[in-house]
Formats: structure tokens, C-alpha cells, sequence
């Protein structure tokens, strides 16, 4: 069976999680790679709803059925680390019926710093957090902080409005992930989501072009 | 205890753990409705519930199935299993609950047979799964998987049924419906329907299964409806 290069993207609640999907996604699609997104829920399919309608529906960037929402018992952490059977049962099923896909994008609606994904579900691990949890929260470290591939700080806008010095953030963030990579966000304007694109295309999918041959482009990012 | 004993009960312990992966945790078996549609209200309105699910769909239905699988491993009777494997399924007319049963057997047999290599029924039906000649289906990938971790029958049939309860009480917990106190309560008072399910459904033919409880049928089928959910049924 193909393997799929899957990224898991996890972080607290409201940090823009599923914003991020919406804005990679599109930078991705644009290139001709072609994706699926499993949406793990606290609570609701609201964050697949809405990412389905944003992305499949509105945008068309990929088919309706490409967009999964997974229940989770109101055990999200569970279900992307110790037991991730749910979601490793549908992939196996993407892999399977879909192997022209060239990404699976998970997201776990976590709400702890502590999230991390297991190694046999995702073999890329981004962690996002917001300015808005205060400046403290880079150096408080959590397995989420440390272990993850890339961490994201997000809302980077609102940085003055609650007091958070990016400065501190950036020191505390490369003191506590030593050599591995941090990137600073606002999703709102696309800000920095380009590099996150880049690191994705080059770290995860090791710069391979798109498997669809019908589109030819470029993989580098205009 | 002997060596062989001691053995069995680790198996035990190790597949009746709530830390073995098989996702059953994301699972209310309809509780969720109920609960979301204020039908449900506390302790005995649960155990009601686990009750009927035991003794008038698991018990006639996937115990059944279970007992058949271990009688047919030991004939070497593979295309009995597959026959069984079939039934259960039909046994399931909820999508969702079906769905999740079939998951649920696959990541078993999935997860089993990374440490146990040298089970030919086990190899066979995973070869099957893979070939899509079973389902998968989660009561006999149980048996499959008890057997070949050297689980006897009635143990087994003990821990899905067990496995079950929990994973009801788990939801309920976790829904804020009971405390875990009384959590524990109810396990402890459903032990006898456990015991009495056990005596009816073994060494029963395929044949004789069934299952019956429209009342769940549609409380599970309302909760495939319902927009914003915890659980995977």
C-alpha cells in the first residue's frame, strides 16, 4: 500500500489550527499537490464543516469527501498519541483508495501543551500556539513545544494589544527547541505561511514534485 | 498458578486494558443521544441501557459469533469463521456501530499480530482482512486475537461483554452523567447480567443469532444525525 506523507498539526484551542489548514492548503493545491484533511473534534465536526465549505465547497481545491471529521470520546490528545487506531483506520482507507494523494493533513483539536502525535500517524509534527496565551508560553516547553518538527507562533498581530513581547517569545523559543525550527505567523494576513508551505514541501515531502502529471509547475513558491 | 495460567491472565489484563489501542474509548453506543435529547438521567437509567445492549444485541448476537469462531478454530475451519464474520456484520444494521466494529477488529488484529507471529488463524484472517474476504468485524477478530494470545472461550466472552460495559460507564464519565464512583457501582451490579449472558449465548449455532432492541436501533441511528458529538456512536 502507499504510503502518504501525513502532518500532524496540533496546539490549544482557538491558537488557529484550522486556519493554518485554510491558508497551506491553497499555497499546496496552487503547486498541484493534492490533499486530504482529517479534522480530530473536541466536541463538534464544526472545524471540518467549516474548513470542507472554505476549501472543497467554495474553493474547489479538493473534493468534499477529501475532508474528514473524526469524533474523538472528548479524547483528542488519545486519539493522535496513545491510541490513534480511528484515525489510523481511515488513512489506511485514503491510502488505499486514494493513492494519488500526496499529503494527509491531521489536526488534532487539542488543548494542552503537552499534545504530541505518534510517530506512526504523522510523520511531520507542527505545533501552534498564539500570542495571545502571553509571552510565557514558548519557554514553559510541554512536549507539544519541544518535540514537534516546526512551531508555529500565531497572531502575531495582536502581540502589543495583549502585552506579549515577541522578542522573549523568539529568545524563550530558541532556547528551548535548540536547533530545530520556529516560524512567526499571522493567518489572518498570510504572513509568514509561505515559509510553513516551504518547510512542509521541502522537509516533509523532500521537495518531490506533485504525483499529478497533469500539472507541471514549479515546486518553489512565487 | 502455573506458568501457562499466569500467561493467560496477562493476556487478559492486556486486552481488557483501556490503554490497548483499538478506539473503543471514542465510542457511546448511542449514549450520546440519549444524553444530548435529556432521555437519559443517571445510574439506573445507564445501567438500563447497558443492560438491554447486552442481553438483546451483544449477547444473542456477537457472543454467539464469538463462541462459533473459538469452536471453529479448533475444527480448523476457516471458512466457518468467515461465515461468522459475515453474519455479525449483517447482525449490525447501524452504519456507524458497524463502521466502528469493523474498525475497531481491524486495528486489533493489526496491533496483535505485531507481537504474536507464529498464530496461523491469526495469519489467516489478517491475510483475509487484507484480501477483503472478511470484514473484520470487532467480536470475531476478538476471538481470533484471544485465541491466539492463548485466552480461552469463556474468558473472552467475559471481557467483550466487559470491554462493553466500560466503554458505556467510559462515555457516561466522561458526559458528566454519573460520578466515577458510582461508575464503578454499576459495573459491579451488571456482573450478574455479564454472568447470565454468558450461560445463554455459548455453544449456540450461527444460525440461532439475532439481535433485537429497535428502541437502541434508533437512538444509535439518531446519533449518525447529530451535528455536534463527542463520540463515534
Amino acid at each position: 500500500m502507499t504510503h502518504i506523507p501525513r502532518i500532524g498539526i496540533g496546539g490549544p484551542v482557538g491558537s488557529g489550527k484550522s486556519m493554518l489548514i485554510e491558508r497551506l492548503v491553497p499555497m499546496l493545491a496552487e503547486i498541484g499537490y493534492s490533499i486530504s484533511i482529517i479534522s480530530n473534534d473536541v466536541i463538534s465536526k464544526e472545524d471540518a464543516d467549516r474548513i470542507r465549505n472554505n476549501l472543497a465547497t467554495k474553493k474547489g481545491l479538493l473534493p468534499e469527501n477529501m475532508v474528514i471529521g473524526l469524533a474523538t470520546g472528548g479524547c483528542p490528545h488519545t486519539a493522535v498519541r496513545e491510541d490513534p487506531s480511528m484515525n489510523l483506520a481511515i488513512i489506511e482507507e485514503m491510502e488505499e483508495n486514494h493513492p494519488e494523494l500526496d499529503l494527509i493533513i491531521i489536526e488534532s483539536g487539542g488543548d494542552n501543551i503537552t499534545t504530541t502525535f505518534s510517530p506512526i500517524l504523522a510523520d511531520y509534527f507542527i505545533y501552534i500556539i498564539d500570542v495571545a496565551g502571553g509571552d510565557k508560553y514558548p519557554r514553559k516547553g510541554g512536549l507539544g513545544i519541544t518535540n514537534c518538527d516546526l512551531l508555529i507562533i500565531n497572531k502575531i498581530d495582536l502581540a502589543e494589544l495583549v502585552g506579549a513581547n515577541l522578542e522573549i517569545m523568539r529568545t524563550d523559543a530558541e532556547r528551548i527547541r535548540k536547533e530545530k525550527p520556529f516560524e512567526f505567523i499571522n493567518c489572518k494576513t498570510d504572513q509568514g505561511v509561505k515559509k510553513i508551505a516551504e518547510h512542509i514541501i521541502h522537509d516533509l515531502l523532500l521537495d518531490s514534485q506533485p504525483k499529478s502529471d497533469s500539472l507541471k509547475k514549479s515546486v518553489k513558491i512565487e | 498458578m502455573n506458568t501457562d495460567e499466569i500467561n493467560e491472565e496477562l493476556a487478559v489484563m492486556q486486552l481488557s486494558d483501556s490503554f490497548f489501542p483499538t478506539g473503543l474509548y471514542a465510542t457511546s453506543n448511542g449514549l450520546e443521544f440519549l444524553f444530548s435529547n435529556n432521555e437519559i438521567k443517571g445510574l439506573e437509567d445507564i445501567k438500563n441501557m447497558i443492560k438491554v445492549n447486552i442481553e438483546q444485541q451483544i449477547g444473542p448476537s456477537d457472543c454467539v459469533a464469538l463462541s462459533n469462531v473459538f469452536t471453529n478454530i479448533e475444527r480448523k475451519d476457516f471458512k466457518e469463521i468467515i461465515q461468522a464474520d459475515e453474519i455479525a456484520f449483517i447482525m449490525k444494521p447501524i452504519k456507524e456501530i458497524r463502521k466502528a466494529s469493523i474498525n475497531s477488529g481491524i486495528q486489533l488484529v493489526k496491533c496483535v499480530t505485531e507481537f504474536v507471529k507464529d498464530d496461523s488463524m491469526l495469519n489467516e484472517y489478517h491475510k483475509a482482512i487484507k484480501e477483503k474476504r472478511v470484514h473484520g468485524i470487532f467480536p470475531v477478530a476478538f476471538a481470533i486475537c484471544c485465541n491466539a494470545l492463548n485466552i480461552r472461550e469463556e474468558k473472552s466472552l467475559t471481557m467483550l461483554l466487559y470491554g462493553f460495559t466500560v466503554s458505556v460507564i467510559g462515555a457516561a464519565l466522561r458526559l458528566g452523567l454519573i460520578q466515577h464512583l458510582e461508575g464503578q457501582k454499576i459495573i459491579h451490579e451488571i456482573k450478574p447480567i455479564i454472568i447470565q449472558t454468558l450461560k445463554e449465548n455459548s455453544n449456540k449455532s450461527l444460525f440461532d443469532m439475532w439481535q433485537f432492541a429497535p428502541q437502541f436501533d434508533i437512538f444509535q441511528m439518531s446519533h449518525e444525525k447529530m451535528d455536534s458529538k463527542m463520540f463515534i456512536t
